[in-house]
């Protein structure tokens, strides 16, 4: 009888965890810390990460190299970008639209710095905007993958640009590259 | 012949016309009104749909976050967003410019901060939170915020789920 008591209180103290616990939210989610570098976090930094969907792209040096990266949050593993990341190249701020194909971010190398544009369908990456008059900065792609802004510095201070995917200035008002 | 008295008159009105026309620029339009201004214009984060562009301007003699829409080329009030004594920086918008996620401070510690133009209302996602955070990005869906966070003495990536009960933004008519 007593066990019985104590068997009933244990398992409605059980119920009761098992159904607060898990409703609390906004909480923090556990993707696993990888020390070979084949998950979000290493023991590089890891930095500016951008999500869309199922995908976060981030900037990392784990290789050596400021590279970018592309992690599928649902599989939890690292997507590879052939032809995107180079060893002379150093890549900022990338963010990809939620269909997963296109991906846009700063590349800055000697005498060829600029916002790029990276494919996935078909594995190509090509200069947009090259930086050779002004500088660019935190470009962003919509994550319909239609339109992209960027900083731009004009006249000694930031000025803010809306283009197209293929880098063209909307047409309105102090929207100049 | 043109009377010496018409001449003063007409270079007078022309004179007058330059004063109060001739030092605005002509590119940057009303201040109001359009996408940049004479000052700094910074951090833009553009929604999913490409309607909406948020950003870091000091147009207004401070620095806070504002919201242009792209379609009615203007800028739209977000009533109760930029407080007196704080900066909110790092605005990062959802699919339909529904929530926008920034960083703001309290008590002298960065927080990320959710705010959502339906109910104009703000909430702060990270109470509790104990190490330094930077530059969130919300999911086109409005579920996920990612940030930097110096928990483990290294720029690391941390991902906050908001839950499945929150409401997902989507343009109106797709269910």
């Amino acid at each position: 009888m007593k066990i019985r008591v104590q068997h009933s209180i244990i398992s409605s103290i059980l119920t009761m965890i098992t159904l607060t616990g898990c409703a609390s939210y906004p909480r923090l989610l556990n993707f696993p810390f990888d020390s070979n570098g084949r998950s979000l976090n290493s023991r590089s930094s890891e930095l500016s990460p951008y999500i869309a969907g199922e995908f976060i792209t981030f900037i990392s040096d784990r290789n050596g190299s400021q590279d970018i990266y592309l992690f599928n949050a649902k599989t939890r593993r690292l997507i590879d970008l052939p032809g995107l990341n180079a060893f002379d190249e150093i890549a900022l701020n990338p963010t990809i639209s939620e269909d997963g194909r296109y991906l846009v971010f700063m590349v800055v190398k000697q005498g060829q710095s600029g916002l790029y544009l990276y494919d996935r369908t078909t594995q190509q990456k090509r200069a947009l905007i090259p930086q050779i008059k002004k500088e660019i900065r935190n470009p962003m792609i919509s994550s319909n993958g239609e339109r992209i802004v960027f900083e731009t510095a004009n006249n000694g201070q930031w000025d803010i640009v809306i283009t197209d995917i293929r880098g063209n200035p909307l047409n309105m008002p102090t929207n100049n590259i | 012949m043109i009377s010496p008295l018409k001449l003063i008159s007409v270079s007078i009105i022309v004179g007058f016309a330059f004063i109060i026309g001739g030092c605005t620029p002509g590119n940057l339009g009303s201040i109001s009104s359009s996408l940049n201004s004479r000052y700094n214009d910074e951090q833009p984060a553009i929604s999913g749909d490409g309607r909406w562009v948020a950003m870091v301007s000091n147009r207004y003699g401070r620095r806070e976050i504002l919201l242009f829409d792209v379609q009615q080329q203007s800028f739209v009030d977000l009533p109760g967003l930029n407080r007196e004594g704080a900066i909110a920086d790092s605005p990062s918008l959802s699919r339909t410019g529904r929530y926008l996620v920034y960083i703001s401070s309290i008590q002298g510690r960065p927080d990320i901060f959710l705010y959502d133009r339906a109910t104009r209302q703000s909430k702060l996602l990270t109470q509790g939170y104990r190490s330094w955070l930077r530059n969130p990005k919300i999911s086109p869906d409005g579920r996920y915020v990612v940030f930097e966070t110096a928990r483990r003495g290294q720029w690391d990536i941390e991902i906050i789920d908001l839950g499945p009960n929150i409401e997902i933004d989507q343009p109106d008519g797709i269910l």
